[in-house]
């Protein structure tokens, strides 16, 4: 897995949140273990898609249910 | 100030008023038609439209397709000239396809809510259609509006924003409603006002926001207007109305609710509703309802194994008069409601509340 990436999800995860950078680890689940909603999902697609100039379907969304699944998604599509 | 036009791009409502979607079967042709006629914007419900419809157990899908169509056709005949929509819930399990059905349908505005609409833009593309989403802060105002502009390079024709006295499903958590953390609907229009006005800028476009839950008089109108909305969305105020399409039953009910009959029950999809207190909710309250046997797959979250109730069975007793044994949704301000009036009445008086308002101001200074 790509570390500069992971470390980049991991911030922007983090930001999207409100927690600690600390609280995340790539298998944290977005919705289960970090309390994200509906909303915060798709406000942090928006905020990968701009930092990493990709584009991230609503099928796709609905597949990222982690920080793991996200960075794996990014790598295959950037 | 007399009560202005609502202009939704090309579509221009001679009163601001937006009566809003009331499902199962409340709202249907002939309130959307009459509201349409008296110059508001009527909307039919597109929440298992097909329920009179044969099929409706055994092709539940096809049976909401064609209900739609029916009663796209039935209103656009009474109201040949007036402006009609539909609400669709981004939680039915064949959204994309009543959305689809209705564009086809020329229907003049689509709203949707319960769930973020992203994909909505997709299928309006080159129609009339206009399309409206229901969101409940300045957070999910921004949110829609930019992936709107992002994916499809399109902007909300009007944005409905929708606060904690409404009826039926609400946009927030029981626990918020419980320890009354929620903003006033004033605040939350102001906010979702504030994310809009940079996208107008930019975009040099108009995006009309209107403000829903609770809203009954012609001064609740006016303050409105006052603090930048374009219009209002009413959906408790006209079930009384002769023209609406429930059970006779049904608006008894409202006209016999006391405010203390008005409670919060949790549907099965996870968020609370706003009903009348009956027979039923008793019945949920003491955990005494009868298991789930069958389901119609109608909307993404619920799960029948789990579902205390099956709520289209529990609305659509009640839309057909078995105010007991049904589930009946209403707005904070229901137990207001007190005589059954038609469509022209109930307009004629909300003007005459609007105008009082403006004496009361003018006396004033």
């Amino acid at each position: 897995m790509d570390k500069k990436i992971l470390e980049t999800v991991k911030e922007l995860t983090a930001e999207q949140l409100g927690i600690e950078v600390d609280e995340v680890n790539e298998k944290s689940s977005f919705i289960d273990d970090l309390g994200a909603d509906s909303l915060d999902t798709m406000e942090l697609v928006l905020a990968l898609e701009d930092e990493f100039g990709i584009e991230i379907s609503d099928e796709e969304t609905e597949k990222l249910k982690t920080v793991a699944d996200a960075v794996k998604y990014i790598e295959d599509n950037k | 100030m007399n009560l202005p036009k609502l202009k939704i791009g090309n579509l221009v409502a001679k009163l601001p008023v937006i009566q809003g979607g009331m499902g199962i079967g409340v709202s249907l042709s002939k309130l959307s038609s009459a509201v349409a006629n008296e110059g508001g914007i009527g909307i039919i419900s597109g929440a298992q439209t097909g329920f009179r419809e044969k099929n409706f157990r055994t092709d539940n899908n096809r049976a909401n397709v064609n209900g739609i169509i029916k009663e796209i056709k039935k209103a656009r005949n009474l109201s040949p000239n007036g402006i009609l929509g539909i609400n669709i819930l981004k939680a039915s399990n064949n959204y994309f396809e009543l959305v689809k059905t209705a564009v086809k349908e020329k229907i003049d505005l689509i709203i949707s809510g319960a769930g973020l609409p992203i994909k909505l833009p997709s299928f309006v593309k080159n129609t009339k259609t206009k399309i409206v989403p229901i969101i409940s802060s300045g957070r999910a105002a921004k949110l829609i509006t930019k992936v709107w502009k992002k994916r499809y390079d399109y902007l909300p024709d009007a944005i409905v924003v929708e606060g904690k006295k409404a009826g039926g499903h609400l946009g927030f958590k029981k626990k918020d409603l419980d320890n009354n953390s929620i903003k006033p609907l004033k605040e939350i229009v102001k906010d979702v006002i504030n994310v809009i006005n940079p996208f107008e800028q930019k975009h040099n476009q108009k995006i009309p926001i209107i403000a829903a839950g609770g809203i009954y008089t012609g001064e609740d109108i006016k303050d409105f207007l006052e603090i930048g909305a374009s219009g209002v969305q009413m959906a408790t105020r006209f079930v009384a109305a002769e023209e609406c399409d429930a059970d006779i039953e049904f608006k008894k009910a409202y006209i016999n609710a006391t405010k203390e009959d008005i409670c919060f029950i949790e549907s099965p999809v996870g968020m609370p509703g706003r009903v009348i207190k009956n027979h039923f909710v008793e019945k949920y309250t003491n955990n005494n309802l009868d298991s789930v046997d069958s389901c119609y797959k109608c909307l993404k979250r619920c799960n029948p194994k789990t579902a205390l109730f099956c709520i289209t069975d529990a609305l659509i007793k009640a839309v057909n008069g078995d105010t007991e044994n049904g589930l009946i949704f209403i707005g904070e301000n229901g137990y207001r409601v007190n005589k059954i009036s038609t469509v022209k009445e109930i307009f004629e008086d909300i003007k005459k509340s609007f105008d009082l308002k403006k004496e009361k101001l003018n006396s004033l200074i």
